[in-house]
């Protein structure tokens, strides 16, 4: 029995060769798209999931009301985790981590530069990253100890032995190699390539008491038998013992499991994160994976005249309803089988690229049990789900009504078939308007005006000796003519790095806690950076001295401020008195898709980190780059010469939304392909059921472009309705998802106009290649065949 | 007695009014019988085949098959019933284009649970009496019309029925062909003591046959 609807369903294969291509690539692209998207998903949210203690960990929060609204972040004072350690007893482990800090490793005259961090010593045991050589007790007992990742080790020591081997830290500090981590897996947030003992930064006079400077991450790791819900109101009031200033800040502690998917908070309340995007990919593999399917249905149904009279026989000679049931499954499932076989291929085929997509490494793991298991659900699955309705429908033909000929369909487009017609061409055109706003919002932002020069701008961070020798750097820099202007400043110019509610100026409201950005910078910052200035003047420590108490504000802070006149204004912060000199016009400090806050530009008497340089617009890049490189080696021979153009970091801010726009085209064009198979296979069974029709109409002086238009009409009719359908669903949709930006575009009319014209001329094309086809054919050859 | 029907009405509701497709019918069929149904078109031959065939219902009336009362049988025990004890013949064969001669031949056998040693025997023999094992490797199409109707024959013969139901089953084909399959038919009704019921339109064919009915708008006359 088995063999023989085998049989059949592959002779049926065979014969009907268009239609099995159809169906196969349809099933195919809709399983090849559904399977990256899979392993995508199923990578993001193993992300960080593999500690053994994981249910027990939990990284320390702050929330505070900033006027009447919730504020939630994650760094913390320093103070608090030997705190925590002995207020509670309900607290195994605790460990803090110091944000991650590049140093220079030498071992004899290699000079290594790599990012780690520095943790308390029970930080290896509360997440698991496995140690390959040291033991885990003992490998952070002295000061001087540090581990570092295998990968590291083998870059510094080759095939030596690493344990033991002595490395020196930033020129300074003498370190023994203690332990060998394994390398950490690409699926934790975590990037250290080494991590030294918080020792050491009490040692270098880092560490500091203050409740106020709250700089680093806190993880927990609760004893076993302690419940969450009672230790998390308990630990909330921890600060009222330690400070008074803060007193009423609530410490929350937040599950470690949910810091990757759900990091977002607002006003106090987990609103999601990640799991966001997660979700939206999931549904349009869903969706994409249903579309496929709705093709099988519709191309399984439409041919049904073909496979009638197979029923009717098949009844007659004693097949039960079931039999029939389980015959069309058995060739849908054989159909989704073939499918996966070659979307294996095509996921093979295309993950690199995907993968550079996405910033991922997904891989198929054929040796995983798990691969086999879900492959042969996801082909059971799509086979019964595609082949349900075909089977249900066929299976139920009445043989008496068949057999005997007189078996039609009054209406060759019956109305299941148009409802999933119309579902494919909504998904279709909902997919083309998203794409359309996400790269029209794309393109705002990118053509954004700045309020800064980007081009042939370059920074260095201050390390090493470069700080100390910063003003002989900058003479000979600007002696050699590589830069045209240089200046030092707290942060990049595409990242801001410090902010405050504390500022006071004239005038100013005490309730007011509105966040202002800080940058520091000691002179030429408007004409390294190119700002515009709109009145007064950049700083000049030459000409005025005075200027290291100096400060710039942009137009928001101005218009925050309420200054008439800014000039001679006096503002107050850190304790300081700062006297503004000029006002900048607003600049993109840190998205671009949101609005520009108000940012003061603090004179040199705070601290610096950065050095931005304009290199010279007459020489070529490489030649300025060649002269600064020497400059520096020569005045910070230990490190290696490292910067970063301005420009490309400012590309970087544009990566995630880019990443999403990319996919929605991949995904949108997919969809389209894939609706057009199916519509093409509809519209070829629809000609060739009409075929009589067609023949008589010619045959009474019809003309094929009225016989096309005819055929086309019904197709369009559908694509139509679908074009109402989606755009109000679009519209609502990226209207939210707009909402993120405060820097965007208002959806326009055009876009759905576009999409809609774009996906009746596919239509069209699509279904009139089979009516033109159908109209041309002589009516002597369909009418005989009757 | 094969089979009997009694008083057996259908009818199809038609613009708030009934159009009766059968009207009154009475028929008594004993084993061994040949009958020809005849009458001009439309007027009821193929439904009451098809209600003696189980694959359409009525709507007032009684069928009895080999005391079994049809009209109250489910579904499923009507098609174990026609599947056991009845074969099909039709005007256009309504062989499976995707199977070939040898598993066109099969297919009943598949769904009476039959071992497959004993269905490979049962369509060995049944190509031995036809005479065509050379042909048991085509497929349909590649068979002439007479071909095609003698493996429709042997196909409704598989299963060994006690009646075999035909329905035009000449029609397609030349008068040569038809004198062929009739006389196949003659010579099963007569040796092998298989009940035949046929529809036509051809007196001649109508000849063959033991008893003739003639039909008239739903009315036996």
């Amino acid at each position: 029995m088995f063999n023989n609807y085998l049989k059949i369903a592959w002779r049926n294969l065979i014969r009907n060769k268009g239609f099995s291509i159809l169906n196969i690539a349809g099933l195919s692209i809709g399983l090849t798209v559904f399977t990256l998207i899979v392993l995508w998903i199923n990578f993001e949210l193993g992300f960080d999931r593999f500690h053994e203690n994981q249910e027990r960990i939990y990284e320390v929060n702050n929330q505070y009301d900033v006027e009447g609204e919730i504020w939630t972040w994650n760094s913390t004072p320093k103070a608090m985790a030997p705190a925590i350690k002995k207020d509670y007893p309900e607290v195994e482990r605790v460990s803090r981590y110091f944000y991650d800090t590049p140093f220079l490793f030498s071992v004899d005259d290699k000079r290594i530069k790599a990012t780690g961090t520095i943790v308390d010593p029970d930080f290896l045991s509360i997440f698991s990253f496995p140690l390959v050589q040291g033991d885990i007790s003992s490998v952070f007992n002295d000061v001087n100890s540090v581990v570092i990742t295998e990968t590291f080790a083998k870059k510094m020591f080759g095939d030596k032995d690493p344990i033991g081997e002595i490395v020196v830290i930033d020129n300074a500090d003498t370190f023994k190699v203690t332990g060998v981590l394994k390398d950490l897996p690409s699926n934790t947030e975590f990037t250290f390539e080494f991590l030294v003992p918080w020792a050491y930064l009490t040692q270098k006079g880092w560490d500091d008491t203050h409740w106020g400077n709250n700089s680093v991450a806190t993880y927990v790791m609760l004893k076993k038998d302690v419940s969450f819900t009672d230790f998390s109101t308990k630990i909330k009031t921890l600060r009222e013992n330690y400070d008074e200033d803060s007193s009423d800040m609530v410490t929350l502690l937040y599950p470690y499991s949910r810091t990757y998917l759900y990091n977002e908070f607002e006003n106090g309340k987990e609103i999601g994160g990640r799991i966001d995007l997660i979700k939206m990919f999931g549904i349009i593999a869903a969706i994409i994976l249903i579309i496929a399917c709705i093709n099988f249905m519709n191309l399984s149904t439409a041919r049904s005249e073909k496979r009638a009279k197979e029923v009717g026989v098949r009844k007659v000679m004693g097949a039960p309803k079931k039999h029939l049931i389980y015959q069309f499954l058995g060739e849908s499932i054989l159909i989704s089988a073939i499918a996966a076989i070659f979307s294996i291929l095509l996921v093979l085929l295309l993950l690199p690229a995907f993968n550079d997509l996405v910033g991922h490494e997904l891989e198929l793991d054929f040796t995983s049990k798990w691969f086999w298991i879900s492959a042969l659900a996801i082909v059971l699955f799509t086979g019964l789900l595609a082949g349900s309705y075909p089977a249900l429908y066929l299976s139920a033909f009445k043989p008496s009504a068949v057999l005997k000929g007189t078996f039609h369909k009054a209406d060759t487009l019956i109305t299941p078939r148009k409802v999933l017609v119309v579902v494919q061409f909504s998904v279709a055109i909902i997919l083309i308007t998203s794409t359309l706003i996400i790269t029209e919002q794309l393109d705002k932002v990118q053509n954004r005006q700045l309020g800064y020069s980007k081009d042939n701008l370059i920074y260095t961070f201050l390390e090493g000796d470069i700080d100390k020798n910063y003003e002989l750097i900058k003479k000979e820099l600007l002696k050699s003519g590589a830069a045209s202007s240089v200046t030092k400043t707290s942060s990049p110019i595409t990242e801001s790095w410090s902010n405050t509610w504390g500022i006071e100026w004239e005038g100013k409201n005490l309730e007011d806690k509105t966040i202002i950005l800080r940058m520091i910078a000691d002179e030429a910052v408007v004409n390294t950076l190119g700002l515009k200035l709109i009145e007064g003047r950049d700083f000049d420590l030459q000409k005025f001295p005075t200027d290291s108490t100096a400060v710039l504000l942009n137009e928001s802070s101005v218009a925050l401020m309420g200054f008439k006149e800014p000039i001679g204004k006096v503002i107050n912060d850190n304790g300081k008195k700062w006297n503004v000199v000029g006002v900048v016009k607003d600049f993109v400090f840190n998205s671009p898709f949101q609005k520009i806050e108000p940012l003061v530009i603090e004179g040199a008497k705070g601290w610096f980190n950065v050095m931005h340089m304009k290199l010279n617009e007459a020489n070529s890049t490489s030649e300025n780059l060649a002269i600064v490189e020497n400059i520096y080696k020569k005045y910070n021979p230990e490190y290696p010469f490292d910067f970063e153009f301005v420009d490309g970091e400012y590309a970087e801010k544009f990566s995630d939304q880019q990443r999403t726009g990319k996919l929605a085209t991949l995904f949108t064009l997919l969809t389209i392909l894939i609706s057009c198979l199916g519509l093409f296979g509809l519209a070829s069974y629809m000609a060739e059921n009409r075929i009589k029709e067609v023949g008589i109409r010619k045959v009474l002086g019809a003309s094929v472009t009225t016989i096309v238009t005819l055929l086309s009409k019904d197709f369009l009719k559908l694509v139509a309705i679908s074009i109402l359908i989606a755009i109000p669903v679009s519209w609502y949709y990226m209207s939210n998802w707009l909402e993120e930006f405060d820097f965007r575009i208002s959806i326009s009319v055009w876009v759905f106009a576009i999409a809609g014209g774009l996906t009746l001329l596919i239509a069209l094309v699509t279904v009139s290649f089979q009516a033109i086809k159908a109209a041309r054919a002589n009516p002597v050859k369909s009418l005989r065949t009757e | 007695m094969l089979l009997q029907l009694k008083n057996i009405f259908k009818w199809v509701q038609q613009g708030g009014q009934r159009v009766f497709l059968l009207k009154d019918i009475n028929l008594e069929v004993e084993e061994g019988e040949f009958i020809s149904i005849m009458g001009p078109s439309g007027s009821g031959k193929s439904t009451l085949l098809n209600v003696i065939g189980m694959l359409d219902t009525f709507d007032e009336g009684e069928y009895d098959f080999l005391s079994e009362s049809v009209h109250t049988l489910k579904e499923k025990y009507r098609s174990n019933l026609y599947k056991e004890y009845i074969g099909f013949v039709f005007q256009s064969y309504h062989l499976l284009d995707d199977l070939t001669v040898e598993e066109n031949l099969e297919m009943p056998l598949l769904y009476k649970k039959i071992k497959s040693s004993e269905r490979k025997a049962l369509v060995a023999d049944m190509l031995d009496r036809f005479n065509i094992v050379g042909k048991k490797d085509l497929f349909p199409t590649q068979l002439s019309g007479g071909q095609q109707q003698l493996v429709g024959v042997a196909r409704a013969l598989i299963g060994k029925p006690k009646l075999i139901l035909a329905d035009e089953p000449t029609g397609n084909l030349n008068s040569q062909q038809s004198e062929e399959i009739m006389a196949l038919f003659k010579k099963l009704n007569e040796e092998d003591g298989v009940t035949i019921i046929q529809v036509t339109h051809s007196e001649k064919n109508a000849e063959y046959g033991s008893r003739i009915i003639n039909l008239l708008d739903g009315r036996k006359i």
